[in-house]
């Protein structure tokens, strides 16, 4: 089905552009070599090829050196050994500038936007061209044909903390794009999208490499996408190539065992565990997203020890909200929240903590952890106020490095130490010290926002396992996904949102696919 | 830059230890002294001369050194009243204002036993000082708390508000020492009155015993930020907001809460300046001096990134300076600001060496 979507893509897209001549070498780079101050090798005599015309897919495990390497690609890296050449030119990438110069341009794991300014105007921040008189017209125009070439539709008079995750991704190419990027390389771009917004930018992306020779290092842990979207895929394991091979040739099992070393098992066993008593009853609960606009009105439901309740949803849904308000990051606006016997609706935020509530939140960077911090103050975030490590106001450190350790271990979490600062790790590692953390909190009520974006398969297997362990141990989870792979694999309830309100609550043995995705779009109708 | 085939690297540090971000200061100040004889020499006076009176008067007369250390324990006071809220990652601009506060709930106490209009005080001195050095706590905890309140409960911008007390507290010390309130001189010298010498600080070896304040405070802080939950609270404030409150920290309470103990660290230095030594409580004339008092607080937190104990020997350093460079000014008849200008300039070169403490040069080989 897959190869099918993309030889229609193709199909469509020759008849639009002249195809390029594929095969030119673009980008090559041969023994790239870093280690971090920490001692960290995070890339090993990296070889890598690009070639135009093709989308190339850099997969490995979390902490394999992929941000590494495509960061210094971009310049923003320096590598202790090893070379850069472009179209067969030597480079000498100081910065970012060089290399945008060189026709570079990158879109971060993590967005780097200005909120408060428009779309245009980000785009025309640090571009060459806006040192002198600002021909504002004019650069819209440019970027507006731009667009509208490649099918992006974004208000570039929008103020960009009103778009979604999807447009933001956008701007953030259009950006590139119009400092003349050829080669654009793309950090888990499609991690904080929406299926449709996935879609969408799978699409520009292959008009990209069909007319502009636009050649697309991607970077991502959905191997689907790989096998749908790109043509050569290299595989990084601890910072070396440890394979390179055409997407004709490789299926997910086999993508998947290249990453990993060993066997993935995509099919999780879910146990039975007899449901227990009512932990959480929620009721007509409502409240605000950041704009002030209703996220979500009237959601009601009981959730029981054992039990999981997987909410599938497209992002934007309200979901997110849902998850804040139940938390107690964000304020209810009406309506009432239950916990074991309890009215919470009111309850601080440490409180909730205290009774055993934990909420592993989306946002990891911003809201999950802190940068400067060490991985030991980290799990302090969610330890601090336990009497077990905290005695009369005085901090006990060395009971606090033992439970690091533990974490550390029982998560396979790739760090160099316990001292590490959490800005040092790779994205899925400290998804994992984040769950970790959580998780050794034993929560009665656990909040699980995505739990597994940005995991590589074999960490998304794991944390998995690790909620459906702590369902057996008569937990009750909240699953917020936006895969329904996802949801179906692990809950006992699916309630897809969609517009702010729970579309229904099915119990698993009656979910359907193909209805909770109907649902999951709006387009359900009730016969 | 290359050089017989080396190139010359900047590199981001991951950590930096401590004795190398001592040494990247010391250049710091070397390379500020270095590059200050410009205006020596302008002045037509041989900078090392004028270093060597600076920096004798300042560290080795013993009249010189007795200043410099009263000086030492107001800076390193004002630095903790700006190290704490700074660690919380909010801006106490607002130390004069709390100073004066402090000054004036000291004096009050002073003036509700008498010590205006006589020279012997009732009660004891042992129970007067306290008392003093509590009120001017409590006033400048005070001053500060309102500003905390203000930014914890309705995130009004503390920089503003902070400002914006100063003002009210400047005119509010005018009135009360020179125009007209109760805490006029008699003599009418436009300050206040002078406390009887009972109760001014008692002093070991001319060094008055606030010294023991400081000690105090920098053992309690670096334990405050190295081992407890509150410590804990205000670093993580002071990093991620966001993540503060997910980790249920209330950021309102603690807003409030550093900038009591920062007003309260200010309130202690105005006892310090005013009450501890001189005895009196005068002010700038105009409101455009009273800055520099307490500015050196921020410059000096800065500086030692928030350290408490880093603040100690920046402070004792900037003490000696402005108390060396006065002298030396008045002695080699240089210009007016001379000192300042001194300041200036080396706390402009420490700041920017700081760029050292981010990135590492590194001269590599490059291959052909
Ligand atoms: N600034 C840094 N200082 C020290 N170590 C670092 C730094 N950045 C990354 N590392 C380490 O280098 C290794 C590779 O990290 P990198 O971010 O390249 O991984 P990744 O493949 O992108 O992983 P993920 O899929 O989790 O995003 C990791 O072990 C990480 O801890
Ligand atoms: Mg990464």
């Amino acid at each position: 089905m897959l190869a099918d979507a993309k030889a229609t893509r193709g199909a469509q897209l020759q008849n639009e552009f002249v195809v390029a001549e594929a095969g030119e070498v673009m980008l090559e780079a041969k023994g790239i070599t870093k280690r971090f101050p920490n001692g960290v090798l995070a890339n090993d005599h990296i070889d890598f090829t690009l070639k135009s015309g093709e989308v190339h897919a850099v997969l490995g495990e979390n902490g394999a050196g992929k941000t590494t390497l495509m960061c210094i690609l971009f310049g923003l890296l320096q590598p202790d050994e090893g070379e850069i050449s472009i179209r067969g030119q030597k480079m000498d990438f100081r910065s970012p500038l060089d290399a945008i110069e060189a026709g570079i341009g990158m879109v971060h794991q993590h967005r780097k936007l200005i909120p408060a300014h428009s779309v245009i105007e980000n785009i025309i921040l640090g571009h060459p061209q806006a040192r002198g008189v600002l021909k504002l017209k004019q650069i819209e125009e440019e970027v507006a044909a731009l667009a509208e070439s490649y099918g992006f539709k974004v208000d570039l008079r929008a103020k960009v903390w009103q778009l979604s995750e999807g447009e933001k991704q956008v701007v953030e190419i259009l950006k590139a794009l119009y400092r003349g990027a050829k080669i654009l390389i793309l950090d888990e771009p499609t991690s904080a999208l929406t299926p449709v917004e996935t879609e969408k930018l799978l699409d520009s992306i292959l008009k990209m490499t069909r007319r502009d020779l636009g050649v697309v290092p991607f970077i991502t842990h959905k191997l689907p996408i790989v096998l749908s979207l790109c043509d050569h895929v290299t595989v990084l394991q601890r910072g070396k190539v440890t394979a390179r091979l055409q997407t004709c040739d490789a299926t997910e099992q086999i993508l998947a065992k290249k990453m990993v070393g060993r066997e993935v098992i995509f099919n999780l066993k879910r146990p039975e565990v007899p449901t227990g008593a009512q932990i959480l009853k929620v009721e007509n609960l409502s409240a605000r997203n950041n704009k002030g606009i209703m996220a979500f009105e009237g959601v009601s439901f009981i959730l029981q020890e054992g039990e999981i309740m997987g909410i599938a949803g497209v992002a934007g849904n309200g979901q997110h909200e849902l998850a804040e308000v139940l938390a107690g990051l964000r304020k209810a606006e009406g309506g009432s929240i239950n916990f074991l016997g309890q009215d919470i609706t009111n309850m601080s935020i440490l409180n909730r903590w205290r009774m055993g509530i934990g909420y592993t939140p989306a946002e990891r960077t911003d809201v999950g952890s802190i940068g400067a911090f060490s991985l030991v103050d980290n799990i302090f975030m969610n330890y601090y106020f336990d009497e077990e490590f905290n005695h009369k106001g005085v901090l006990d450190y060395k009971k606090m490095q033992r439970l690091t350790h533990e974490i550390i271990e029982e998560f396979d979490v790739a760090t160099p130490g316990i001292d590490t600062s959490a800005h040092s790790m790779s994205g899925g590692n400290l998804q994992k010290i984040i769950m970790g953390r959580v998780f050794s909190r034993k929560p009665l009520l656990l909040i699980a926002n995505l739990p597994a974006q940005g995991l590589d398969v074999g960490a998304t297997e794991f944390v998995q396992r690790k909620l459906l362990e702590a369902r057996s141990n008569q937990a009750g989870i909240i699953l917020i996904s936006e895969e329904l792979d996802e949801i179906l694999s692990l809950s006992d309830w699916v309630a897809p949102m969609y517009e702010g309100k729970i579309v229904d609550f099915i119990p698993i043995a009656e979910a359907k696919k193909e209805t909770i995705g109907a649902m999951m779009a709006g387009s359900y109708q009730e016969k | 830059m290359t050089i017989f085939g080396y190139q010359l690297k900047l590199v981001r540090r991951a950590t930096l230890p401590s004795w190398k971000a001592a040494v990247f200061s010391v250049l710091a100040v070397l390379f500020g002294l270095v590059l200050f004889s410009v205006v020596f020499f302008q002045a037509h006076v041989d900078p090392i001369t004028a270093y060597k009176e600076i920096f004798s008067y300042a560290f080795v007369n013993t009249y010189g050194l007795r200043l410099t250390i009263s000086r030492f324990i107001f800076l390193a006071l004002v630095t903790y009243a700006f190290i704490i809220p700074f660690r919380a990652g909010l801006w106490n601009i607002g130390m004069s204002g709390q100073l004066y506060v402090g000054a004036l709930a000291a004096f009050g106490v002073a003036y509700a036993f008498g010590g205006r209009d006589s020279s012997t005080i009732q009660l004891p001195a042992g129970l007067v000082i306290p008392l003093m050095m509590i009120a001017a706590a409590a006033g400048g905890g005070l001053m500060g708390g309102i500003a905390g309140f203000l930014k914890g409960r309705w995130n009004v911008n503390e920089i503003v508000s902070t400002m914006m007390l100063n003002f009210i507290a400047f005119y509010l010390t005018s009135k009360m020492i020179k125009e007209g309130g109760v805490f006029m001189n008699p003599g009418g010298r436009g300050e206040s009155f002078e406390l009887p010498a009972s109760i001014r600080a008692p002093t070991i070896m001319d060094v008055p015993t606030t010294i023991f304040l400081v000690l105090i405070l920098v053992i309690l802080l670096q334990f405050l930020f190295a081992k407890t939950s509150l410590g804990y609270k205000i670093r993580a404030f002071g990093n991620n907001p966001m993540a503060a409150r997910y980790a249920g920290i209330d950021t309102g309470k603690l807003s409030v809460l550093v900038f009591v103990m920062g007003g309260a660290f200010a309130g202690l230095a105005a006892y310090h300046y005013f009450g501890a030594v001189p005895g009196v409580f005068k002010i700038p004339r105009n409101y455009g001096y009273f800055g520099d008092l307490a500015f050196y607080g921020i410059i000096c937190g800065l500086i030692s990134m928030g350290n408490p104990l880093a603040a100690l020997p920046v402070a004792f350093f900037f003490g000696g300076l402005s108390i060396g460079g006065r002298f030396a000014q008045g002695k080699l008849h240089l210009g007016f600001g001379i000192d300042y200008a001194l300041l200036g300039v080396l706390m402009i070169t420490l700041v920017m060496f700081q760029f050292f403490y981010r990135y590492q040069m590194m001269w590599m080989k490059k291959e052909e």
